[in-house]
């Protein structure tokens, strides 16, 4: 059971929330749970939704990455919730459970992931496993792949969505049902 | 305090009882809030940890540059120095 309980839909009704919960249910992350918890502090629901939704479908780093990225670190921050969930978008765009597996495990062997890749699931994995690897040499590799606004917009997406799982873990939120 | 350090060092910590010790200090909203403030921190210092900021000013006020900051601030960002509760 989760240790803040959401809002009712029907107690929401301030038009850009509820519009933001649109937004949320059509991507699939997150659900509509939450925006109904965070919508308890009326203030800062609406940026903290607006920054999770952009960060992920929006930008010039491929959603599919990100996509796999997030699930990474979701699985990282013992998050069941944000971890179940999937991004429609992602879907559409080809990215099946098998792509995901691979990019959670062993990515480094895997022949499914570009080197590019390889070095953008690094960069989420390293950051909150030993975050002194992630160093002036790693940051060189990087640049090979990706350029530094892209690598800011990795870099903002991996840390938001981290401290948001990592918020979701501590609510004790479960896996939504029917999710893998 | 006791909830940021747990959401970083031991989150199976908070559980239902913690959450009730935090609400008899905070409502509902607050608490949101909190959390909100806290996940976004924990996030974000780390990934600024990564990009060896250092302080723009001096501890007497002048204004520096990264060169200079990393003189006097040392080697190692204070963003990715454990807290003495942490250590």
């Amino acid at each position: 059971m989760i240790y803040v309980a959401p809002l009712p839909r029907e107690a929401i009704t301030d038009p850009e929330m509820l519009d933001l919960i649109e937004q949320s249910e059509a991507l699939g992350v997150p659900d509509d749970l939450f925006p109904r918890i965070v919508a308890r502090a009326a203030e800062q629901a609406k940026p903290f939704m607006r920054a999770l939704l952009m960060s992920h479908a929006e930008g010039n780093v491929d959603h599919c990455l990100k996509e796999i990225i997030r699930i990474l670190l979701a699985r990282f921050a013992g998050d069941r919730y944000f971890a179940a969930l999937r991004s429609r978008k992602a879907r559409e765009m080809g990215l099946d459970e098998e792509r995901i597996a691979a990019g959670c495990g062993d990515y480094e062997d895997s022949d499914l992931f570009t080197e590019a890749e390889k070095c953008a699931l690094r960069y989420a994995d390293q950051m909150y496993l030993d975050a002194t690897k992630v160093d002036a040499a790693f940051y060189a590799e990087i640049k090979t792949h990706f350029t530094e606004p892209q690598i800011m917009e990795l870099g903002a997406f991996i840390a938001f969505h981290y401290g948001m799982q990592m918020f979701m873990r501590s609510l004790g939120a479960a896996a939504p049902r029917g999710t893998p | 305090m006791r909830y940021s350090e747990l959401m970083a060092t031991d989150p199976d910590a908070i559980d239902a009882a913690f959450l009730d010790a935090l609400r008899q200090h905070y409502s509902e909203e607050e608490i949101v809030e909190l959390g909100l403030f806290i996940g976004f921190n924990l996030g974000y210092h780390t990934f600024f940890g990564t990009l060896k900021f250092y302080p723009l000013f001096s501890p007497d006020g002048r204004l520096l540059t990264q060169a200079e900051s990393e003189k006097i601030y040392g080697p190692a960002p204070g963003s990715l120095q454990p807290s003495e509760h942490a250590k």
